[in-house]
């Protein structure tokens, strides 16, 4: 394959290398595969080395193998290895070529009726495939989905046999893409179905509009079994030549909530905490996840307006390290279930909902967030006095 | 006064003549017949545009008196003029009449309205450097401040027609027309700035001295120099430039100086200007300049002004008008004297007013309109009645109005009970009335943008809530939600309805603030309190910046074939990165130092004090 395949940058400041922005670290060598996180250093390369899904794997191998790809939905729950099987089978179509990939930052020049907009992304390239994130750009996304298609059929590959080929497109996370993406989306792929497959993942299909459903080969991907991750926990523990005692694999399983990458994640800061394992050795949980239990105590101690102004600068310590406000409230009803009477969930778990609803629908989360947290402040506070008095 | 029978041409706004004509009670009956007559210098074309350029007085004055002559002998110009030719309409409009203003500017110390005092002292010290030319007081520049139209200019001639002194006066010149500019270059006048054309007259002051035009009687009269008007600097550069040359000019003068500085006042926090302005004050007068601040002028300083105006002019009018208007141009005496005019000008005068009028919402059948209330509830029952249009509506910095908010004044007790019509709603919803207009008002004085208030708003409203209260700070904080779902709408599908938009936008606001006026029901007692500028602000720029970061850093360690959602970056990598000491390059610590808030966190911008 030649690189005349590649989308060129009009403007971008990736223009030269496409590790531009990311000077500051090194390109890592092979050798430097010590250094690589567990999760990536053990990733299944091929669609036969699957550990998890493996007739999921062995299915996709069959499919592309007869020359012509489907669009392709996957979706599933947060690690459970779509992203894996989806590098895989791009392998799978173009062979070794799709290894060489680089980062960049592009930047888009978008005419939109009366002026351009400039859209910086970062994507994911190598000679046959691109990936990117489309909902990062916010509700400009629609331009970019259809920029980037656009884009891409021009430049159309030839293979060696002088065969025209297609190129790939991956989209995550397009669950996030607004309405009006979803629909240019829904053209685009019509129109230039000859040029490009499309790979699209997301976590729910249930906000993927029916139009692109009904387009695209939709690929179930569950979450692992507690089994399989501590078969893929042992396997990890092997090839490192650790020391496994029994049940610990099973434990950090169970805290991991069936995701593969969690469990991985676990096993090596486990690692570093304490080596050699026990088997009840404490499992670290995340930092922000430990910064939301504080807020959850803070806020269980005192309901006082004062006390809701310390909260939300807690709030926005954990967005400033860009927690997605969603997963902040999930997290902060959860741990305030555990701690909350029985005939109080009902109504707490309604208005989490309901400022959940808002938030999507709004723009700044924290006005939501702390509407949430001045409800439940409220409430809690009404039930306390009719307790105790 | 001579100069009052003012020649009314041709207009092509007749009403518009009607209107002054019968406003204007002085004027003899005859002078209705004149709206037909061309005035004595429209001779012929040529003149008339030459009478239009000088507006010269004297020649009207002296030709009114024999204007039916005139009119005799140039009947026939009447048809022309009348058939609508474009220099009758264009004289016309330029001597319609003498703006009062101009008509009844002070000629004398007393008839400043100024403050006595500050007039005492700047004629002081400008006889200080008059007699003793040789120079024992060191300074001799005087700078006066104070807001538009309280009369620092006037201040400064009567003085110096008193002193016998000759004012030469800098004004910036009027700008160049894109036209004029391409005939200059044309001719090869080179184009200059409005500033470098102030540096050169400073810089020619300071070498030469003022050498006033028409120096008839040599060394005789003094001479006072005014720089009234300085140029408009835009940007730190030029700002910069301005100030060098001021303070320049302070340091080297001879002549006594005046340098008159209109402040903005705080109202246009949005303008920088105003901060410079502060700035080039102080450092003026560390520069041995002597800062006299003229005040806003009295509202009875403004009244006597303005009855003095009436009587000359023989319009009768109440106390009680000449007070109003003088309440409404905020000690603006320009202001209130146009306004004054204006007023008179108005085909139905005022006389039927005070019956008319309706009175403000919250004083309904408890107290006459006209009982002493305060400024504020004048100027409301202006604002309220529609029938006046004159007066300057207040600007109120956005932290004047969040203050008004924030504060959530009321009254009392309810007047609106006692009026038993008013309908009744469920009890803890029923809020006492508010102080102050209704919040839209405010929001338009204040001329801010919905986002930033509400932003505003949700960063301090929970300062002022009572610490008890957690229901209040709950549905405080419900509203805002709301304003937030409104003020976001607009940004998808919208974008091409600018309408639609502005409606939101205001929408969005309202519904923030009187959210927080509403929901606030048990504010803490009002006290000095200071406003925070939203940190929200600080924290989306950080997380943008964080987010960036990461996405390199999760790149940067894993050259792998696969990009990862920002969440999982965010949730699960970062975390373990941390955890590992981020073992590749050992750069996190740098990164987690500028991930946190840290000190950029609440600045304070501005302070609101009680109000």
């Amino acid at each position: 394959m030649k690189a005349e395949g590649r989308i060129r940058i009009e403007k971008g400041k990736a223009a030269g290398r496409g590790r531009e922005r990311v000077h500051d670290f090194p390109p890592l060598l092979p050798s430097e595969e010590s250094k690589m996180l567990w999760v990536d250093k053990y990733r299944p390369k091929t669609l036969d080395q699957a550990m998890v899904h493996q007739d999921t794997a062995q299915n996709l191998k069959k499919l592309v193998a007869e020359q012509d790809c489907p669009h392709l939905l996957f979706y599933g729950p947060s690690g459970s290895g779509k992203k894996t099987l989806i590098i895989a089978l791009i392998r799978q179509i173009f062979g070794p070529s799709a290894d060489k990939v680089k980062v960049e930052n592009r930047t888009w020049k978008v005419d939109a009726g009366s002026r351009t907009i400039d859209i910086e992304l970062t994507t994911l390239s190598s000679t046959n495939h691109i990936e990117l994130n489309p909902s990062d750009a916010g509700f400009q996304d629609r331009y970019i989905v259809q920029e980037i298609i656009k884009e891409m059929a021009k430049n159309r590959p030839i293979d060696t046999k002088g065969k025209k080929g297609y190129k790939i497109l991956v989209l995550n996370e397009v669950d996030k893409l607004s309405r009006e993406a979803q629909h240019s989306l829904r053209r685009t792929m019509e129109k230039y179905s000859a040029y490009c497959r499309l790979i699209l993942c997301c976590n729910s299909s249930s906000k993927v509009t029916e139009a692109i459903r009904s387009r695209c080969l939709n690929v179930r991907i569950n979450a692992p079994t507690d089994e399989q991750i501590v078969k893929a926990l042992e396997f990890i523990g092997k090839k490192e030549g650790l020391q496994l005692p029994s049940g610990f694999a099973a434990h950090i399983a169970e805290k991991s909530n069936r995701s593969l990458r969690r469990a991985i994640l676990s096993l090596e800061t486990c690692h570093v905490q304490q080596y050699p394992f026990t088997s009840n050795q404490i499992i670290p949980s995340m930092d922000w996840e430990e910064y939301v239990s504080e807020i959850v105590s803070d806020i269980m101690k005192e309901q006082s307006p004062k006390r809701l102004y310390l909260v939300r600068q807690k709030l926005y310590e954990l967005l400033v390290n860009c927690i997605p406000p969603e997963i902040i409230l999930k997290r902060l009803l959860y741990e305030l279930l555990k701690k909350l009477d029985a005939e109080l969930k009902h109504e707490v778990c309604h208005w989490a909902a309901y400022y959940e609803h808002r938030m999507r629908l709004g723009q700044k989360a924290i006005f939501h967030l702390e509407a949430f947290v001045a409800k439940f402040m409220s409430i809690y506070k009404a039930f306390l006095i009719a307790a105790f008095g | 006064m001579g100069k009052r029978s003012a020649l009314v041409v041709l207009s092509s706004d007749d009403e518009e003549i009607d209107r002054s004509l019968s406003s204007n009670r002085g004027r003899t009956r005859s002078s209705s017949a004149s709206r037909l007559i061309s005035s004595a210098p429209a001779k012929n074309p040529g003149r008339a545009k030459k009478a239009r350029v000088s507006g010269s007085r004297s020649s009207l004055g002296s030709v009114s008196t024999n204007w039916d002559e005139v009119r005799l002998s140039f009947g026939d110009f009447d048809e022309v003029f009348s058939g609508g030719s474009k220099v009758a309409a264009g004289s016309g409009r330029s001597n319609v009449k003498e703006l009062w203003v101009e008509k009844y500017k002070p000629h004398s110390l007393e008839e400043l309205a100024v403050h006595k005092k500050k007039v005492q002292e700047v004629k002081g010290w400008f006889e200080e450097r008059l007699t003793d030319s040789k120079g024992k007081s060191s300074n001799h520049a005087l700078v006066i401040t104070g807001q538009a139209g309280v009369g620092k200019s006037a201040t400064i001639h009567v003085i110096a027609s008193q002193l016998a002194a000759t004012l030469c006066e800098w004004n910036t010149p009027t700008p160049i027309v894109w036209q004029e500019h391409l005939y200059n270059s044309s001719t090869g006048v080179q184009y200059m700035s409005k500033l470098e054309e102030f540096e050169n007259f400073v810089e020619r002051v300071r070498k030469y001295g003022l050498i006033p035009s028409s120096l008839s009687e040599g060394s005789k009269s003094s001479i006072i120099l005014l720089i009234d008007d300085l140029p408009v600097t835009n940007g730190k550069v030029a700002f910069q430039r301005l100030q060098k040359c001021l303070r320049l000019l302070v340091q080297s003068t001879r002549t006594p100086t005046a340098i008159l500085i209109t402040d903005h006042g705080k109202a246009d926090s949005e303008d920088h200007t105003a901060g410079y302005l502060d700035e080039l004050q102080l450092s003026l007068q560390s520069a041995g300049a002597c800062k006299v601040s003229f005040n806003p002028i009295t509202s009875n300083s403004i009244k006597k002004v303005l009855s003095r105006i009436c009587k000359e002019e023989q319009c009768n009018v109440t106390a009680e008008q000449v007070d109003l208007i003088a309440k409404a141009s905020g000690g603006d005496i320009r202001n209130a004297i146009t306004s004054l005019q204006f007023f008179f000008l108005k085909p139905t005068p005022m006389h039927s007013l005070p019956s008319s009028i309706t009175p403000p919402r919250y004083a309904k059948g408890k107290q006459a309109p006209w009982s002493a209330k305060g400024k504020s509830d004048m100027v409301n029952a202006l604002d309220n009645s529609g029938s006046l249009q004159f007066g300057r509506d207040d600007t109120l910095s956005l932290f004047h109005a969040l203050g008004k908010f924030l504060h959530n004044k009321r009254e009392t007790e309810d007047s609106m009970e006692l009026d038993g019509a008013a309908f009744h709603v469920r009890e803890g919803l029923s809020r006492l009335p508010l102080k102050m207009d209704a919040p839209e008002k405010i929001l338009c004085q204040a001329h801010g943008q919905a986002r930033p208030i509400a932003d505003f708003l949700h960063e301090n409203v929970l300062d002022f809530v009572s610490e008890e209260a957690m229901d209040d700070a709950w549905s405080v904080a419900s509203y805002l939600s709301d304003a937030d779902l409104l003020l976001t709408t607009f940004c998808g599908m919208l974008s091409r309805q600018y309408e639609a938009e502005n409606v939101l936008q205001s929408a969005g606001a309202s519904v923030a603030v009187r959210g927080v006026l509403f929901g606030n029901f048990h504010p803490l007692p009002s006290r000095w309190h200071a406003v925070r500028r939203p940190n929200l602000w600080q924290v989306e720029k950080s997380s943008f910046y964080n987010k960036k970061e990461m996405v390199n850093r999760r790149f940067g360690a894993y050259s792998g074939t696969c990009s990862s959602d920002l969440t999982v970056i965010a949730t699960e990598y970062s975390p373990v990165y941390k955890w590992l000491g981020f073992r590749a390059q050992g750069g996190l610590e740098d990164n987690v130092e500028r991930m946190s808030l840290g000190d950029q966190e609440s600045e304070i911008d501005d302070d609101i004090e009680e109000w």
